[in-house]
Protein backbone atom coordinates (compact mmCIF):
# COMPACT_ATOMS: atom_id res chain seq x y z
CA UNK A 1 0.00 0.00 0.00
CA UNK A 2 2.51 2.51 1.05
CA UNK A 3 5.50 1.43 -1.84
CA UNK A 4 2.46 2.40 -4.13
CA UNK A 5 1.13 5.74 -2.54
CA UNK A 6 4.97 6.73 -2.31
CA UNK A 7 6.21 5.71 -5.56
CA UNK A 8 2.95 7.88 -7.13
CA UNK A 9 4.01 10.71 -4.65
CA UNK A 10 7.98 10.58 -5.55
CA UNK A 11 7.35 9.98 -9.32
CA UNK A 12 9.02 6.33 -9.31
CA UNK A 13 7.35 3.76 -11.62
CA UNK A 14 7.72 1.16 -8.42
CA UNK A 15 6.71 -2.35 -9.57
CA UNK A 16 4.69 -4.13 -6.92
CA UNK A 17 6.06 -7.71 -7.74
CA UNK A 18 8.77 -6.57 -6.20
CA UNK A 19 7.27 -6.84 -3.00
CA UNK A 20 6.92 -10.87 -4.04
CA UNK A 21 10.90 -11.40 -5.28
CA UNK A 22 9.79 -10.71 -8.76
CA UNK A 23 11.91 -8.31 -10.71
CA UNK A 24 13.45 -4.84 -8.89
CA UNK A 25 10.79 -3.34 -7.17
CA UNK A 26 11.00 -0.48 -9.82
CA UNK A 27 13.35 1.45 -7.58
CA UNK A 28 16.67 2.84 -7.38
CA UNK A 29 19.15 -0.06 -6.38
CA UNK A 30 16.14 -2.67 -5.97
CA UNK A 31 17.65 -5.39 -7.25
CA UNK A 32 20.26 -5.32 -4.23
CA UNK A 33 17.74 -3.82 -1.67
CA UNK A 34 15.99 -6.73 -2.42
CA UNK A 35 18.51 -9.29 -2.02
CA UNK A 36 19.82 -8.33 1.25
CA UNK A 37 16.09 -8.10 2.21
CA UNK A 38 15.67 -11.90 1.38
CA UNK A 39 19.13 -13.18 2.77
CA UNK A 40 18.47 -11.07 6.44
CA UNK A 41 14.89 -12.29 6.82
CA UNK A 42 15.78 -15.78 5.92
CA UNK A 43 18.96 -16.17 7.57
CA UNK A 44 20.29 -17.21 4.51
CA UNK A 45 24.36 -18.37 4.30
CA UNK A 46 24.13 -15.50 1.18
CA UNK A 47 23.60 -12.28 3.41
CA UNK A 48 27.37 -11.79 4.20
CA UNK A 49 27.44 -11.38 0.48
CA UNK A 50 24.44 -9.68 -0.08
CA UNK A 51 25.30 -6.83 2.87
CA UNK A 52 28.79 -6.29 1.34
CA UNK A 53 26.79 -5.34 -1.98
CA UNK A 54 24.15 -3.54 -0.43
CA UNK A 55 26.99 -1.42 1.12
CA UNK A 56 29.05 -0.93 -1.95
CA UNK A 57 25.77 0.25 -3.70
CA UNK A 58 23.95 2.34 -1.36
CA UNK A 59 26.49 3.43 1.09
CA UNK A 60 27.25 2.99 5.13
CA UNK A 61 24.62 5.42 6.38
CA UNK A 62 21.83 4.58 3.48
CA UNK A 63 22.89 0.54 4.53
CA UNK A 64 21.96 1.67 7.56
CA UNK A 65 18.56 2.51 7.20
CA UNK A 66 17.89 -0.58 5.05
CA UNK A 67 19.17 -3.03 7.97
CA UNK A 68 16.68 -0.78 10.45
CA UNK A 69 13.77 -1.63 8.53
CA UNK A 70 14.62 -5.10 8.06
CA UNK A 71 14.69 -5.70 11.70
CA UNK A 72 12.20 -3.42 12.49
CA UNK A 73 9.47 -5.00 10.35
CA UNK A 74 10.11 -8.52 11.59
CA UNK A 75 8.73 -7.07 14.68
CA UNK A 76 5.36 -5.42 12.98
CA UNK A 77 4.37 -8.23 11.25
CA UNK A 78 4.94 -10.61 14.01
CA UNK A 79 2.91 -7.75 15.84
CA UNK A 80 0.14 -8.02 13.45
CA UNK A 81 -0.19 -12.01 12.84
CA UNK A 82 0.04 -12.73 16.79
CA UNK A 83 -2.72 -10.51 17.67
CA UNK A 84 -4.95 -10.78 14.80
CA UNK A 85 -5.51 -7.27 14.13
CA UNK A 86 -7.57 -6.71 10.68
CA UNK A 87 -6.03 -4.08 7.71
CA UNK A 88 -7.20 -0.71 8.36
CA UNK A 89 -10.46 0.15 6.36
CA UNK A 90 -8.96 2.44 4.33
CA UNK A 91 -5.89 0.24 3.02
CA UNK A 92 -8.54 -2.78 2.81
CA UNK A 93 -10.25 0.09 0.68
CA UNK A 94 -7.96 0.57 -1.72
CA UNK A 95 -6.07 -2.65 -2.15
CA UNK A 96 -8.04 -4.75 -3.19
CA UNK A 97 -6.67 -4.70 -7.34
CA UNK A 98 -2.88 -5.39 -6.30
CA UNK A 99 -3.71 -7.82 -3.34
CA UNK A 100 -5.80 -10.48 -5.46
CA UNK A 101 -3.06 -10.25 -8.40
CA UNK A 102 -0.14 -10.62 -6.03
CA UNK A 103 -1.65 -13.47 -4.20
CA UNK A 104 -1.59 -11.71 -0.96
CA UNK A 105 -5.07 -12.87 -0.25
CA UNK A 106 -3.81 -16.18 0.21
CA UNK A 107 -1.74 -15.51 2.77
CA UNK A 108 -3.17 -17.16 5.93
CA UNK A 109 -3.79 -14.57 8.06
CA UNK A 110 -6.12 -12.71 5.39
CA UNK A 111 -8.62 -14.54 7.36
CA UNK A 112 -8.26 -11.89 10.04
CA UNK A 113 -10.07 -9.38 7.54
CA UNK A 114 -13.17 -9.51 5.97
CA UNK A 115 -13.02 -9.00 2.60
CA UNK A 116 -16.05 -9.61 2.14
CA UNK A 117 -17.11 -5.53 2.37
CA UNK A 118 -17.69 -3.80 -0.94
CA UNK A 119 -13.87 -1.08 -1.39
CA UNK A 120 -14.69 2.31 -1.82
CA UNK A 121 -11.24 3.57 -2.77
CA UNK A 122 -10.06 7.01 -1.62
CA UNK A 123 -8.63 9.51 -3.89
CA UNK A 124 -5.25 9.16 -5.26
CA UNK A 125 -4.17 12.16 -3.44
CA UNK A 126 -5.43 11.21 0.07
CA UNK A 127 -3.54 11.75 3.00
CA UNK A 128 -1.65 8.73 4.17
CA UNK A 129 -3.74 9.26 7.76
CA UNK A 130 -6.61 8.68 5.61
CA UNK A 131 -5.94 6.04 3.91
CA UNK A 132 -4.76 4.23 7.22
CA UNK A 133 -8.21 5.35 8.63
CA UNK A 134 -10.00 3.04 10.68
CA UNK A 135 -13.29 3.79 9.24
CA UNK B 1 24.01 0.17 30.93
CA UNK B 2 26.97 -1.69 29.14
CA UNK B 3 26.53 -3.12 25.35
CA UNK B 4 24.97 -1.48 22.12
CA UNK B 5 28.12 0.19 21.62
CA UNK B 6 28.04 -0.92 18.10
CA UNK B 7 31.55 -0.99 18.14
CA UNK B 8 32.28 -3.98 15.45
CA UNK B 9 29.03 -3.07 13.22
CA UNK B 10 29.92 -2.52 9.59
CA UNK B 11 28.85 0.68 9.43
CA UNK B 12 28.07 3.65 12.22
CA UNK B 13 24.28 3.22 14.27
CA UNK B 14 22.97 6.26 14.89
CA UNK B 15 22.09 7.69 18.49
CA UNK B 16 18.16 7.34 18.11
CA UNK B 17 18.31 3.36 17.38
CA UNK B 18 20.92 2.96 20.17
CA UNK B 19 18.59 5.47 22.63
CA UNK B 20 15.33 3.09 21.40
CA UNK B 21 16.84 0.07 21.98
CA UNK B 22 18.79 0.35 25.52
CA UNK B 23 15.00 1.97 26.77
CA UNK B 24 13.76 -1.55 25.66
CA UNK B 25 16.84 -3.14 27.32
CA UNK B 26 15.70 -1.58 30.73
CA UNK B 27 11.45 -2.49 30.11
CA UNK B 28 13.01 -5.96 29.30
CA UNK B 29 14.77 -6.39 32.41
CA UNK B 30 11.96 -5.22 35.08
CA UNK B 31 8.95 -6.58 36.24
CA UNK B 32 5.71 -6.20 33.82
CA UNK B 33 1.95 -6.04 34.19
CA UNK B 34 2.33 -9.65 33.97
CA UNK B 35 5.42 -11.17 34.09
CA UNK B 36 8.33 -10.77 36.65
CA UNK B 37 11.70 -9.77 35.28
CA UNK B 38 12.53 -12.76 35.55
CA UNK B 39 9.75 -14.14 33.51
CA UNK B 40 10.33 -10.99 30.68
CA UNK B 41 14.08 -12.01 30.15
CA UNK B 42 12.64 -16.12 29.68
CA UNK B 43 10.46 -14.98 27.27
CA UNK B 44 13.08 -13.01 25.50
CA UNK B 45 15.52 -16.26 25.55
CA UNK B 46 13.19 -18.15 24.19
CA UNK B 47 12.65 -16.34 21.33
CA UNK B 48 16.18 -15.75 20.20
CA UNK B 49 16.32 -19.83 21.14
CA UNK B 50 13.96 -20.19 18.39
CA UNK B 51 14.35 -17.98 15.48
CA UNK B 52 17.22 -19.84 14.00
CA UNK B 53 14.51 -22.46 13.49
CA UNK B 54 13.08 -20.25 10.75
CA UNK B 55 15.28 -21.78 7.95
CA UNK B 56 14.03 -25.09 8.70
CA UNK B 57 10.93 -26.62 7.11
CA UNK B 58 8.61 -27.43 10.39
CA UNK B 59 9.06 -31.10 10.43
CA UNK B 60 12.59 -30.34 11.28
CA UNK B 61 12.30 -27.95 14.22
CA UNK B 62 13.32 -29.92 16.78
CA UNK B 63 13.83 -28.07 20.11
CA UNK B 64 14.01 -28.78 23.35
CA UNK B 65 11.98 -27.21 26.17
CA UNK B 66 14.00 -25.32 28.57
CA UNK B 67 15.06 -26.82 31.55
CA UNK B 68 14.81 -24.17 34.17
CA UNK B 69 10.73 -23.95 34.19
CA UNK B 70 10.41 -19.96 34.59
CA UNK B 71 7.44 -19.82 31.94
CA UNK B 72 4.78 -22.15 31.35
CA UNK B 73 4.87 -24.65 28.52
CA UNK B 74 2.04 -23.06 27.11
CA UNK B 75 3.69 -19.47 27.09
CA UNK B 76 6.91 -21.32 25.75
CA UNK B 77 5.05 -22.98 22.90
CA UNK B 78 3.51 -19.42 22.41
CA UNK B 79 6.66 -17.35 22.65
CA UNK B 80 7.91 -20.71 19.85
CA UNK B 81 4.90 -20.04 17.50
CA UNK B 82 5.30 -16.65 17.81
CA UNK B 83 9.05 -16.40 16.50
CA UNK B 84 8.73 -18.27 13.64
CA UNK B 85 5.35 -19.23 12.57
CA UNK B 86 3.54 -16.00 13.34
CA UNK B 87 1.31 -16.26 9.90
CA UNK B 88 -0.06 -19.10 10.95
CA UNK B 89 -1.79 -18.43 13.42
CA UNK B 90 -5.70 -18.29 13.87
CA UNK B 91 -8.53 -17.68 16.32
CA UNK B 92 -8.45 -20.64 17.27
CA UNK B 93 -5.34 -21.35 18.49
CA UNK B 94 -5.61 -17.69 20.02
CA UNK B 95 -8.37 -18.12 21.71
CA UNK B 96 -7.02 -21.34 23.29
CA UNK B 97 -3.68 -19.32 24.52
CA UNK B 98 -5.50 -16.52 25.91
CA UNK B 99 -7.63 -18.87 27.75
CA UNK B 100 -4.55 -20.51 29.46
CA UNK B 101 -2.24 -17.66 29.14
CA UNK B 102 -4.93 -14.27 30.20
CA UNK B 103 -5.41 -11.71 27.71
CA UNK B 104 -2.91 -9.43 29.53
CA UNK B 105 0.37 -11.87 29.67
CA UNK B 106 -0.66 -12.87 26.19
CA UNK B 107 -0.14 -9.40 25.11
CA UNK B 108 2.86 -8.89 27.09
CA UNK B 109 4.34 -12.15 25.39
CA UNK B 110 4.26 -10.78 22.28
CA UNK B 111 5.39 -7.32 23.13
CA UNK B 112 9.32 -9.02 24.42
CA UNK B 113 8.78 -11.36 21.74
CA UNK B 114 8.42 -8.78 18.48
CA UNK B 115 10.97 -6.80 20.26
CA UNK B 116 13.74 -8.86 20.56
CA UNK B 117 13.02 -10.35 17.31
CA UNK B 118 13.41 -6.57 15.31
CA UNK B 119 16.46 -6.34 17.60
CA UNK B 120 18.16 -9.48 16.88
CA UNK B 121 17.25 -9.44 13.52
CA UNK B 122 18.66 -5.84 13.37
CA UNK B 123 21.92 -7.24 14.42
CA UNK B 124 21.80 -10.18 12.39
CA UNK B 125 21.38 -7.96 9.19
CA UNK B 126 24.39 -6.03 10.31
CA UNK B 127 26.25 -9.07 10.93
CA UNK B 128 26.73 -8.71 14.64
CA UNK B 129 25.91 -11.43 17.45
CA UNK B 130 23.15 -10.66 19.50
CA UNK B 131 23.20 -8.20 22.44
CA UNK B 132 23.50 -10.35 25.85
CA UNK B 133 20.42 -10.76 27.70
CA UNK B 134 19.89 -8.13 30.53
CA UNK B 135 19.62 -9.66 34.37
CA UNK B 136 16.42 -9.15 35.76
CA UNK B 137 15.68 -7.02 37.80
CA UNK B 138 13.23 -7.66 41.38
CA UNK B 139 10.04 -6.81 41.97
CA UNK B 140 5.91 -8.33 40.68
CA UNK B 141 4.30 -7.37 38.01
CA UNK B 142 1.79 -4.77 38.67
CA UNK B 143 -1.73 -6.43 36.94
CA UNK B 144 -2.63 -3.02 35.39
CA UNK B 145 -4.92 -3.34 32.57
CA UNK B 146 -5.66 0.01 30.79
CA UNK B 147 -8.98 1.53 30.34
CA UNK B 148 -11.20 2.22 27.22
CA UNK B 149 -10.49 -1.59 25.33
CA UNK B 150 -12.86 -2.96 23.55
CA UNK B 151 -13.37 -5.28 20.49
CA UNK B 152 -12.16 -4.05 16.87
CA UNK B 153 -12.12 -7.59 15.71
CA UNK B 154 -8.52 -8.53 16.54
CA UNK B 155 -7.88 -11.73 18.65
CA UNK B 156 -6.85 -9.29 21.90
CA UNK B 157 -8.83 -6.37 23.15
CA UNK B 158 -7.24 -3.43 21.71
CA UNK B 159 -8.01 0.65 22.49
CA UNK B 160 -11.38 1.75 20.78
CA UNK B 161 -9.87 5.23 20.44
CA UNK B 162 -6.96 5.27 19.00
CA UNK B 163 -5.68 7.13 15.94
CA UNK B 164 -4.06 5.94 13.13
CA UNK B 165 -3.16 2.25 12.05
CA UNK B 166 -4.55 -0.46 13.62
CA UNK B 167 -1.19 -2.13 14.60
CA UNK B 168 -0.41 0.93 16.87
CA UNK B 169 -3.02 -0.11 19.23
CA UNK B 170 -2.53 -3.86 18.94
CA UNK B 171 -0.90 -4.12 21.88
CA UNK B 172 -3.03 -2.10 24.00
CA UNK B 173 -2.63 -4.26 27.02
CA UNK B 174 1.03 -4.02 27.38
CA UNK B 175 1.43 -0.15 27.18
CA UNK B 176 4.73 0.02 28.60
CA UNK B 177 5.86 -2.53 26.29
CA UNK B 178 3.66 -0.51 23.27
CA UNK B 179 5.62 2.29 24.28
CA UNK B 180 9.34 0.85 23.75
CA UNK B 181 8.13 -0.71 20.69
CA UNK B 182 7.15 2.32 19.36
CA UNK B 183 10.25 3.60 20.42
CA UNK B 184 12.16 1.17 17.67
CA UNK B 185 9.50 1.76 15.11
CA UNK B 186 10.65 5.77 15.43
CA UNK B 187 14.17 5.31 15.57
CA UNK B 188 14.43 1.91 12.73
CA UNK B 189 11.78 3.33 10.74
CA UNK B 190 9.32 6.45 10.99
CA UNK B 191 6.74 7.59 13.08
CA UNK B 192 6.79 11.63 13.24
CA UNK B 193 7.38 11.39 9.45
CA UNK B 194 4.79 8.27 8.36
CA UNK B 195 2.54 10.67 7.04
CA UNK B 196 4.93 12.25 4.37
CA UNK B 197 5.10 10.41 1.46
CA UNK B 198 8.36 12.26 0.09
CA UNK B 199 11.19 12.02 2.48
CA UNK B 200 13.44 14.76 1.49
CA UNK B 201 16.76 14.38 3.88
CA UNK B 202 16.98 10.38 4.24
CA UNK B 203 19.49 8.28 2.84
CA UNK B 204 16.90 5.88 1.45
CA UNK B 205 13.87 7.25 -0.54
CA UNK B 206 10.44 6.60 0.65
CA UNK B 207 9.50 4.21 -2.12
CA UNK B 208 13.17 2.09 -1.16
CA UNK B 209 12.40 1.66 2.49
CA UNK B 210 8.52 0.38 1.37
CA UNK B 211 10.43 -2.11 -1.05
CA UNK B 212 11.89 -3.09 1.73
CA UNK B 213 9.19 -3.63 4.10
CA UNK B 214 7.06 -4.99 1.62
CA UNK B 215 9.59 -7.67 0.90
CA UNK B 216 9.89 -8.73 4.42
CA UNK B 217 5.88 -8.49 5.11
CA UNK B 218 5.73 -10.97 2.31
CA UNK B 219 8.54 -13.13 2.80
CA UNK B 220 6.63 -13.65 6.53
CA UNK B 221 3.76 -14.14 4.88
CA UNK B 222 2.17 -11.46 6.64
CA UNK B 223 -1.33 -9.95 5.28
CA UNK B 224 -1.37 -7.26 7.27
Amino acid sequence: MLLRASGQANKTDVRLEGSIGTGDGGVEHGDVLLRFAEAATRGSNELGEARIALIDAIGAEAFLEAAATVGIFNGLVRVADSTGIPLDEGTRNNSGSFRESLGLNEFASARNTDLTQSEKPAPPDAPVRDVFSTG
Amino acid sequence: MPGFDFTRSPVPVRPSIVEAQRAFWNRLAAPGSWWTGEQRVAIAAEARRTRPLRREPPWLRNIAPPEDGVIPARAVEAVRTIAVDAHNIDRPWAEQTLAELGEGAYVELVAVTVQITALDAFAEALGLDPQPLPDPQPGSPDRMRPQGLGDIGAFVPCLLAAPGPNVGRALSLAPNDNQTFFGLVGSMYALKDFGELVWQDRPLSRPQIELLAARVSAINECFY
